[in-house]
């Protein structure tokens, strides 16, 4: 099958800052990517080239199938939707919805139809007469998204939507982009610095870091098995807890590290057998079993609760071992006092081990 | 002292019974004290025509006000009922300060003028303290008195019980900062309100050398708008205004809008620009009066390249020769617009243009229907600037024509220059100036209107 | 890295003529519009360097065949205003003392006006500051006579020290708003640190702002200089012959009907008058420029 998105090698330097280093990424059709990384990864700069507003250094870009590297935007079959909504200020909704088509020199018919369904699917009709500034931040993103619509393209590319927006309706209107896409299966690449918008939107996830996509998967697998350490660490909060030691391949496989010497039976290692080597156990907080739930666990270990936060629906308790910080989430029923011991146990098929020098897993 | 302010139980307690005693007393005691300045100031000639009687009620006029004030006083101690208390006075410090203010003015008041020659070794400025002293001293030293009076009534209050009132927020809190705070309130009232005023009132005068109070009424504006000299300037002050507006906003624009093209040296461009504007009206006056001499400067090179028909000599020909000193001033002023402009570009989001691309919407529009709207402040703030630039202008008259030939170049400031400072005709000079203030209200307050007063749907 | 094939067609940048047309209509404008701003300079330059005989030639543009500094000299120390024959040097030297103690005062009392407006918000002060950004805009025809009155009053008309009050009062609109915008973006908590830790009204002027606004002192100073050096009306109106600033000498030398006209030393005397803001012009670059949009109000 034809990819809806493909990108070639692509290369990006601002003189001799490289910010895009040979880059591929294929994105099926009425796939939903989000690229996801720490400002500063790319990742809107990757965005930005694969909507022709950045001319690229090297490589190529394909939308549906047709090289649209030397391509003006307009002509690429995109559409848009920026952080700051980027709407007209001066013109009405319905103005900013249809400047572009009235540009583009489309009958009066069309165009009135195209503005007529954007604004039916994403329900601002009674807003097309007011201007941006009379509506609401959420309101103004709708608007955005609804230039985008008009369009009638094949690709929406999101920058960053909704980080100007309230918590609350953040929430909202990540449900709203996530019933659009189902309802018109159109290929969506979506930008953001969010881990929470990225799981839960994505069909797969992007996660860059130095102009090097790190890790492209389902959110499933790049959660529960990432492929190196900034991945493991990037994801999830609270994040992943690291020890550091040794792994030794005889057998089933064992960590050592000061003070403990863990059999990691069940483990699927994804390299080949070797001799023994520094390397980083990864465990997140929610997999430990604590006390009783800790009994049926294959590792367990003991400690005493060093600072406890409650965070709401759950509570995180810290405590160490073996000469790293642990922290671990519980139920927020679940008593923890400072000064405590505590059992903890987990199973080494749900943990993560990562060569200590490359960072990648193994 | 503050803090005090700021307990609980001091804002518990009602301080409206005696806020109105101290109102007054601080009221009046302010009247005084404006009414002083505009006597000074010279607007009691206003009071002239009433002879002697007139000159006695002026002289007593801020007298009257600090009498009410020191009624109000006595009012204030009956309310806060601690008598007056000198130790374990709260104010007891302020009010020595105040009372020192007093003495000394009292001093030089009654003692200046034997001892003159002591105040002589400050030179210059120790005639005028003892001549002012003398004069005034007396006023400024009874309103020392009543504010240490008014401190040492209200210092009794406690400050755990009592909310600080208008006597310790005026002359107590903050007062490091209001002291600093004076030349400012000097010069916003004495010279910008006060002179203003002072003008405007005299151009109602027959003065002709000195000012006078022998009260026209609008005769001088009446020969004013009879006189061709005015009537020439008012026509090329609006040629050259409507013109400079419209073209320093379009140049400086295109301008902008070129150098906003991500282009390479950028700063060259711009500073080439906006070196002229670093420079004086009365040098871009002579420079443009060299470059267009007709006899050495661009019509004869033209000349001598062949056409040797070619007029192009604006500062000799009555016509054009408005349009001469325009070439200079938008030489002069446009960069100045062009980086306005720029700063206006520069605020303009990224992603409008990015939208815009995408959108497929051309530069050229993108400017006219996108991005031109949305520097509606920039553009107001430019134009008020070169609106009350245009008012002005007279350097740069004086140094290009001289007003020249005959008065085919006049501009409303020199004819008030020339009036006030060399045809000795003060009243015509006030009265045409006052026109000019009249046209800049006229563009100030539509303005601060939109500034201020419409911009509440602004802070989008 | 990859051992992806790029397929054919277009790939890595794309091609950008240097020459493209819209490149030639944007440098092509910039380069004519500059031309025309660089002219009267060059002009100036290669007149004050001719002789008055290659003068009287014709060609202004032509550069000099024989180059002589004459012209210049006469300017700085020979040219006559009426009966006066010391040349732009009385009125450069005028200047800078007027330009000193002026930059000086006008920039300490409007610093402290600035802060006491943005740091100790009192009642009324912003009825003052108010009616000083008014002030500004105000044609200064209107008040040039009640100042010629206040100072003939307390003895200063004529005088340079009176010159530099007018400077001061109306540099007051401009430096005051540019402070006061300066210090109000000081951030608050380190005011209130301050103040807790037992500082007073001055001790955090010296201690803690004025080492904080170096920069916007500079522009003041730029904004200052060049605005007083430029200045004719205020010269002109308050001092006498002897105290003219150098912009109102020059005047009076180039516009003078005596004599025949030296257009050499006309222009050699005007690039001198220039030569001051110019300098301070290509010194201070992009701080000049924030000094100006700063003192947009002034106009």
């Amino acid at each position: 099958m034809q990819h809806s998105v493909s990108i070639k090698d692509l290369t990006l330097a601002f003189g001799n800052l490289t910010v895009l280093d040979s880059l591929n990424l294929d994105v099926d059709q009425g796939e939903f990517i989000v690229l996801l990384g720490p400002s500063g990864c790319g990742k809107s700069t990757l965005l930005n080239c694969i909507a022709g507003l950045l001319d690229v250094t090297g490589g190529q870009i394909f939308i549906e199938g047709k090289n649209v590297t030397w391509t003006e935007p307009k002509d690429r079959g995109i559409g848009m939707v920026f952080q700051s909504y980027a709407l007209y200020p001066q013109m009405t909704v319905e103005r900013n919805l249809s400047f572009g088509l009235r540009v583009a020199g489309l009958p009066k018919h069309d165009i009135e139809q195209r503005v007529k369904r954007a604004a039916e699917v994403l329900q601002i009709e009674p807003l097309l007469d007011r201007k941006p500034a009379a509506l609401s931040g959420g309101q103004r993103q709708r608007v955005a998204i609804g230039r985008a619509l008009v369009r009638d393209v094949d690709v929406f590319l999101f920058d960053e939507p909704l980080s100007n927006l309230d918590a609350k309706l953040r929430s909202e209107l990540r449900v709203e982009i996530k019933r659009l896409h189902q309802r018109l299966k159109n290929t969506m690449i979506y930008v953001t610095h969010d881990q929470i918008e990225a799981l839960t939107l994505a069909d797969r996830v992007a996660i860059m870091k130095g102009g090097i996509i790190q890790q492209l998967d389902t959110p499933h697998t790049i959660y529960h098995k990432p492929v190196n350490l900034f991945v493991a660490g990037f994801m999830g909060s609270p994040s992943m807890n690291f020890i550091s030691g040794k792994v030794a391949r005889d057998g089933d496989g064992r960590f050592t590290a000061d003070g403990v010497d863990w059999n990691l039976k069940g483990y699927e290692f994804s390299t080949e057998k070797g001799g023994e080597a520094g390397a980083v156990l990864g465990i997140r907080p929610e997999h430990f079993g604590v006390n009783g739930a800790a009994d049926g666990m294959p590792i367990t270990f003991e400690g005493e609760i060093e600072v406890v936060e409650p965070m709401g629906s759950d509570t995180v308790g810290w405590t160490s071992v073996a000469g790293s910080q642990i922290k671990f989430r519980v139920d927020s029923e679940f008593e923890l006092n400072v000064g405590d011991k505590v059992k903890l146990g987990f199973d080494p098929q749900r943990s993560s081990v990562f060569d200590e020098q490359s960072g990648d897993r193994i | 002292m503050a803090e005090s302010a700021d307990s609980g139980m001091a804002i518990a307690v009602p301080t409206n019974g005696r806020s109105g005693s101290e109102r007054l007393f601080l009221t009046s005691l302010f009247t005084g004290m404006v009414i002083w300045l505009g006597l000074s100031l010279g607007l009691s000639g206003l009071f002239s025509g009433m002879g002697d009687a007139g000159t006695w009620t002026v002289r007593l006029l801020p007298w009257v006000a600090l009498a009410i004030s020191a009624l109000a006083l006595t009012r204030v101690f009956s309310e806060v009922g601690g008598g007056l208390k000198f130790f374990g006075n709260r104010f007891r410090a302020h009010a020595i300060g105040w009372l020192i203010i007093a003495a000394i003015l009292l001093f030089i008041a009654i003692a200046g003028q034997p001892l003159q020659s002591v105040f002589d070794l400050l030179g210059k400025s120790g005639k005028i303290i003892v001549r002012f002293c003398g004069e005034h001293g007396y006023f400024w030293a009874a309103c020392a008195i009543l504010i240490a009076l008014g401190l040492l009534a209200i210092g009794v209050r406690d400050p755990s019980v009592a909310a600080p009132g208008r006597m310790e927020r005026t002359f107590v809190q903050k007062l490091t900062a209001k002291v600093a705070a004076i030349p400012m309130a000097l010069v916003a009232i004495g010279v910008f309100t006060g002179g203003t005023l002072w003008t405007v009132v005299f151009s109602f005068t027959n003065s002709k050398l000195l000012p006078v109070t022998k009260w026209v009424g609008f005769d001088q504006y009446i020969r004013l708008w009879g006189e061709s000299r005015w009537i020439i300037s008012i026509k090329n002050l609006a040629i050259y205004g409507v013109c400079s507006l419209v073209l320093s906003l379009v140049i400086g624009f295109i301008l902008a809008a070129l150098l906003d093209q991500k282009i390479r040296f950028e700063n060259t461009f711009r500073t080439i620009l906006l070196y002229p504007f670093a420079l004086s009206f009365i040098v871009t006056g002579l420079v443009w009066q060299w470059v267009l001499n007709p006899d050495f400067g661009v019509q004869q090179v033209v000349r001598s390249l062949g056409w040797s028909n070619f007029v192009f000599d604006p500062l000799y020909d009555q016509n054009i020769v408005i349009f001469g000193i325009l070439i200079a001033g938008l030489w002069q002023g446009t960069g100045f617009i062009m980086c306005l402009m720029l700063a206006g570009l520069r605020g303009i989001d990224e992603d409008i243009w990015k939208a815009a691309r995408v959108d497929g919407i051309p530069m050229w529009r993108t400017y006219i229907f996108v991005v031109l709207p949305m520097m509606r402040p920039v553009l107001i703030t430019t134009l008020v600037i070169i609106a009350s630039g245009i008012v002005r202008l007279y350097d740069l008259v004086v140094a290009q024509t001289s007003g020249g030939p005959g008065i085919a170049s006049e501009v409303p400031a020199k004819y008030v220059y020339d009036k006030m400072f060399l045809g000795q005709n003060l009243a015509q000079g006030f009265a045409a100036s006052t026109m000019m203030l009249l046209s800049v209200f006229i563009i100030l307050v539509p303005w601060a209107y939109l500034e201020f007063g419409g911009g509440k749907n602004k802070n989008d | 890295m990859t051992d992806t094939t790029l397929a054919s067609g277009p790939a890595g940048p794309k091609p950008k003529p240097a020459f493209s047309r819209r490149n030639i209509i944007i440098y092509g404008s910039l380069i004519v519009i500059c031309l025309y701003y660089l002219v009267p300079l060059y002009v100036m330059i290669v007149t004050s360097l001719k002789g008055m005989p290659e003068i009287r030639l014709g060609n202004i543009f032509s550069p000099p065949m024989e180059i002589t500094f004459q012209p210049w000299v006469k300017a700085w120390a020979e040219a006559c205003t009426g009966l006066n024959c010391d040349g732009l040097s009385r009125g450069f030297w005028n200047s800078v003392k007027i330009l000193v103690p002026s930059v000086i005062v006008s920039i300490i009392i409007a610093s402290v006006n600035g802060y006491a407006l943005a740091n100790w918000r009192f009642k009324g002060a912003n009825i003052f500051f108010t009616i000083l950004i008014f002030g500004s805009f105000i044609p200064y025809q209107v008040m040039l006579y009640p100042i010629v009155i206040i100072l003939r009053e307390i003895g200063l008309y004529g005088s340079l020290t009176g010159l530099v009050i007018v400077h001061t009062i109306f540099g007051m609109p401009i430096l005051t708003l540019l402070f006061r915008n300066y210090f109000t973006s000081v951030p608050e908590e380190l005011f209130k640190a301050a103040r807790i830790d037992g500082a007073g009204f001055w001790g955090i002027y010296f201690r803690i702002m004025l080492p904080m606004s170096l920069p916007i002192f500079v522009v003041a100073m730029i904004l200052q200089v060049t605005g007083i050096w430029n200045d004719f009306l205020f010269g002109v109106v308050y001092t006498k012959p002897d105290t003219y600033p150098m912009t109102v000498q020059l005047n009076n030398i180039v516009n003078s009907v005596q004599g025949v006209k030296e257009y050499n030393v006309n222009m050699a005397a005007t690039i001198i008058t220039g030569l001051v803001p110019l300098t301070v012009y290509f010194i201070s670059g992009k701080l000049f420029v924030r000094g100006i949009a700063a003192g947009a109000v002034k106009g």
